[in-house]
């Protein structure tokens, strides 16, 4: 939107008239676009806003009738529940301490895998090197051997490192996949060519060019990213089970998988105060979506100054 | 208000945690939700009872996250001192001679007293070795039995069925009273293992499996279980039996809805189903086969036992082998029985549950463990199965097949019986 | 075009070094100890192994049901990868385009993403349940009996449903981000040069997203193969039965469920070099006809 402002203000009167034609697509299309965005928030938060109407209910209603449309009446009790019991044997596993935990994962896991990444893929596109290609296949690699299968290996790595029960640990080898890297060698390489010969003509160096211009127009890439890792990061699971004895470090995920896990005997799950935990849960990734959902857009004005 | 108890006593136990010179033990395990603070309870319990030892359960996930986790942790050299495994994962974990210590060595070894005979015979052989010495802790034990729709069965007129031959004359009137008369959940565990147990058959060569991995055959493909499934297949066809998959709660949930009127459940279920049922229902022993055997046996049980790992010092292990104790003991497992559902297991504890008056309120309580305490014979011991999981798998996925009509019995159970071996061998091989 | 490139003896590698060490230590080594647990049958304690050749690998072919696995397994990757591109294309094309209420769009379509794996498996298990999920009752009325867990295909319907709900977002934001990135200029241009938005949208917008239509076609098909098997296996309830399951999830069931080392190892190498050599097609066959600037 702020394009169009600056556009308008600077640039002639046709680019204008040209600029207010693409933005004013004919009612018809107008209408087309809604209808498709509709259906598509229709089904994608369907299943969320029933799967919260249903965390209203008391578990034996959900566990006899299944998800609820209504409202069940029990949400303050439920999620206050949720909030602030103080679970596990120490008694320390809390809310906080577990939305604590998935955030360091979320933010160690998506700022390192965004450094690591880019600056992998910086080398593979921008320079001519023996390794180049090899390097890229091995680092693709990494997205074809699921965890579980390495997994009895990989703790041993992990142990003899000391890195059992620490962050480091928990994170540093998830960030061992290729995602982002393949994401910004796409990037990378739909660069326009003339912004390197500019920058050589300017004299800039390698690393110059990277700071100054690479990163700035990588803006909305890296948000796009930053979403994408922090949420991976906020619900891993397995490799934390794994690697901690301490309940210290319990994360959200771990929490939910706790709550559901209820085996043929006593009683019945309590659906409810999982799906409150999973609404809670999802509510940080969402705060991170809102931000960064905003740089969708500023980073394209960077891109046109 | 369990929390709220708890939370009390966790403190108290750090406290006297910091006073006392104690010696940590750690216990993995796989029980979530409200089992998870009961096992707590129990832990919590333990540290006040004693000032010697202060052991620290720790939840692991899933079942087959805490065995893995225990595995790697072991290869790593950082195994936690006691770590609970489920039923199908036992060949695994006692087949890796020497990551275990048997309970009762640990137990006689610390002077504390230790009698097999205690011990309910239904649950006492599940876990031990060839020789009858007990391996692991029997922890969560529940056994098969059938639950029935009390008011249901009273439309029809008819009484709870004791023999499948009972069922078969009772079926229709459930028919006509607007019911399906049968589902059950987990044919491998009820109508595989525990038919076999409960006629008194053998499964697998070698003793059940117990002797050895080496050269042990299942021996699944039998005339009386090949004749129960092509019964079975009647059945359904006839609307005499609900088949809704694999899946233990899809089987579950029409029982509780009032369509199925009686269904084959863990003993462990009735708590759940206490509150997820209002119509009146009761619960009695596992059918079995007149035409194959008029005197049926005990069954096994299923569920989850504690493993005291190796490679601790003898302080630890005796910090274990008290916990054991207490575990054992008939207050313990009172305390446990009620709260969980699972089944005492040992007579003193069903003695002192029984005292209690317990099953004068919730006699559905007590079916499992006389269910356990029928007579013993040669093959209701339990099974030692290596890659078992893969063979219930095998299972499952052919019994479904039976029930889609994609394939008949026989060639089912050849299957079964072909693929089961191939798994029995390859384990083999891992245990050289 | 070729890419304008750097030359430096060392300044690659120093880049590259952050990643490359990470993927050594925490991938190659415990991945290569797998590679190595194929040819072995071991006892998961002690690690004791006995070298068998290449028995895991026959056993792994030999299994009555593989054809049929793999069968399901292409069928799911295929229609979850291009389902989720084609929906996730199609919602940020649209919110590109609208211009009331397009951080709202953006929002809440993004916000699916957030629901971790095992939360959206239930979700899925519970709006598919048989006998009281709401969406088994909504397709009752057109006089479908949809039994998951019971009947095979119906089981699979719900894993693609599940599997394609969890990659949308996913698709929808890199596309966005995609179409942020095409310069204002271009689309201004286009605007003149094309009237139809259908004919603008095939002739230029689509052609300058093809990068990232390559990135997430690959992406999705890994996710579809390697990621799902955790839902999967909330779906069939723990128990796969007659339900479909893909290759991936026997690779899990038997190595992670079933302490099957070697045989999950040898069946996850054959995947590998299967899954491997489709992506060296696709960067052959598809990449060389993508104009990246």
């Amino acid at each position: 939107m702020a394009v169009t402002e600056i556009d308008s203000s600077t640039e002639s009167p046709s680019t204008t008239k040209v600029a207010s034609a693409d933005k004013r697509p004919r009612r018809k299309t107008r209408v087309f676009d809604h209808v498709v965005l509709l259906l598509g928030v229709l089904l994608m938060m369907g299943p969320i806003i029933v799967a919260f109407t249903t965390s209203t209910f008391d578990h034996v209603t959900i566990h006899r009738q299944g998800m609820q449309f209504g409202w069940g009446g029990e949400f303050l009790e439920t999620y206050k529940n949720v909030l602030y019991q103080e679970g596990g044997f120490t008694g320390e596993v809390t809310g906080l301490l577990m939305t604590q935990n998935s955030l360091i994962l979320g933010l160690g896991f998506a700022i390192g895998k965004i450094v690591v990444s880019m600056l992998a893929a910086y080398a593979i596109v921008y320079f001519r090197f023996p390794l180049a290609t090899f390097s890229f296949w091995v680092i693709f690699t990494t997205l074809l051997l699921p965890l579980e299968v390495r997994i009895l290996p990989s703790y041993e790595v992990v142990q003899q490192l000391g890195m059992l029960n620490t962050y480091s640990g928990l994170i540093i080898p998830l960030i061992a996949s290729a995602t982002g890297t393949f994401f910004f060698r796409q990037f990378f390489k739909s660069v326009p060519n003339e912004l390197m010969e500019a920058a050589r003509i300017d004299g800039a160096g390698p690393v110059q060019f990277f700071w100054d211009i690479l990163v700035p127009l990588s803006k909305t890439m890296m948000a796009a990213i930053f979403i994408i890792m922090f949420v991976v990061g906020w619900n891993q699971y397995l490799w934390p089970t794994l690697m901690t004895t301490e309940e210290g470090y319990f994360t959200l995920v771990r929490g939910i998988r706790n709550i559901m896990q209820q085996m043929i005997g006593a009683d019945i799950p309590e659906y409810n105060e999982a799906l409150a935990m999973a609404i809670l849960a999802m509510l940080p990734p969402a705060l991170v979506i809102i931000i960064f959902q905003r740089m969708f857009i500023k980073g394209l004005v960077e891109q046109e100054k | 208000m369990l929390r709220t108890t708890l939370m009390s006593a966790a403190t108290a136990a750090l406290v006297a945690g910091t006073a006392n010179a104690q010696t940590e033990i750690v216990l993995w395990h796989a029980m979530g939700g409200q089992l998870g603070e009961t096992v707590n309870a129990l832990a919590t319990q333990f540290n006040e009872a004693q000032s010697d030892f202060a052991i620290t359960p720790v939840y692991k996930g899933g079942y087959e996250d805490t065995l893995t986790a225990t595995i790697a942790a072991f290869r790593a050299g950082e195994q936690p001192n006691v770590v609970q495994v489920f039923d199908a994962g036992a060949a695994t974990i006692i087949g890796a001679e020497g990551a275990v210590i048997p309970a009762e060595d640990l137990i006689t070894g610390a002077g504390l007293a230790f009698n097999a005979d205690d011990y309910i015979p239904g649950v006492r052989y599940f876990y031990a070795d060839s020789s009858d010495k007990m391996v692991g802790m029997p922890f969560n034990s529940s056994t098969p039995i059938l639950y029935y729709n009390v008011e249901a069965l009273n439309e029809a007129g008819v009484e709870p069925p004791v023999t499948w031959e009972q069922f078969e004359e009772i079926a229709p009137a459930l028919v006509e009273a607007g019911y399906v008369p049968l589902a059950q959940s987990h044919s491998p565990w009820i109508m595989t293992e525990n038919f076999h147990s409960r006629h008194n058959l053998q499964f697998a060569t070698n003793n059940n499996g117990f002797d050895g991995a080496d050269g042990t055959e299942i021996l699944v493909n039998n005339d009386a279980i090949k004749t129960h499934f092509t019964k079975l297949k009647e059945w359904l066809d006839a609307g005499w039996y609900g088949y809704y998959g694999a899946g233990w709660g899809d089987n579950q949930t029409p029982f509780e809805n009032g369509d199925v009127a009686m269904w084959l459940g863990s003993s462990a279920s009735f708590g759940g189903l206490r509150n997820s049922t209002d119509f009146e229902f009761s619960a009695t022993f596992l059918p079995y086969w007149e035409s194959i055997t008029p005197e049926p046996v005990s069954t096994f049980i299923g569920g989850a036992a504690l493993f005291a790992m190796s490679g601790h010092d003898d302080t630890e292990n005796a910090g274990v082998a008290a916990f054991f104790d207490f575990l054992a003991s008939a207050e313990t497992q009172k305390f446990w029985h009620m709260e969980t559902g699972y089944v005492p297991i040992t007579q003193a504890a069903y003695d002192l549950t029984k005292e209690s008056g317990y099953y004068e309120e919730t006699p559905q309580a007590e079916v499992g463990t006389l269910q356990l305490t029928q007579a013993a014979a040669d093959w209701n011991k339990g099974y030692r199965m290596g890659f078992y999981v893969q063979i219930r798998d095998v299972m499952n996925r052919e019994y479904g097949r039976i029930f889609a009509g994609e394939t008949d019995v026989e060639s089912a159970f050849a299957v079964i019986e072909e693929e089961g071996n191939r798994l029995l061998e390859r384990f083999a091989q891992t245990t050289n | 075009m070729e890419k304008a490139q750097f030359t430096s003896p060392w300044l690659p590698y120093l880049l590259l070094a952050p990643q490359m060490i990470i993927i050594a230590i925490f991938f190659l080594w415990p991945a290569a100890e797998a590679i190595r647990a194929s040819f072995f049958l071991e006892d998961p304690f002690f690690g004791t192994a006995t070298f068998v050749g290449l028995q895991n690998y026959s056993d792994a072919f030999a299994a009555s049901d593989y054809q049929r696995t793999a069968w399901f397994t292409f069928v799911f990757v295929v229609l979850v990868s291009l389902i989720s591109l084609g929906i996730g294309m199609m919602l940020a094309v649209s919110a590109d385009r609208v211009l009331r209420g397009k951080g709202s769009y953006k929002t809440l379509l993004m916000w699916v993403y957030a629901i971790a794996p095992p939360v959206a498996g239930l979700i899925g298990v519970m709006l598919f349940d048989q006998h009281i999920g709401p969406l088994v009752e909504f397709v009752a009325y057109f006089g479908w009996d949809l039994q998951v867990g019971v009947d095979y295909w119906d089981t699979g319907f719900a894993m693609i449903v599940v599997a394609t709900w969890k990659q949308v977002p996913y698709c929808f934001i890199f596309f966005l981000s995609g179409l942020q990135s095409i310069p204002t200029s271009v689309k201004e241009a286009s605007a003149i040069d094309c009237r139809s938005e259908t004919r603008r949208f095939w002739t230029i917008t689509f052609p300058l997203l093809a990068p990232t239509t390559f990135f997430l076609l690959i992406l999705n098909i890994t996710y579809a193969m390697f990621e799902t098997f955790g839902m999967i296996d909330q779906i069939v309830k723990d128990q796969p039965g007659n339900s479909p399951v893909t290759l991936v999830y026997k690779v899990f069931r038997d190595g992670f469920r079933g302490n099957d080392i070697g045989g999950s190892s040898a069946q996850s190498v054959i995947l590998m070099i299967l899954v491997l050599a489709l992506t060296v097609a696709q960067f052959r066959l598809i990449e060389r006809r993508i104009h990246y600037t």
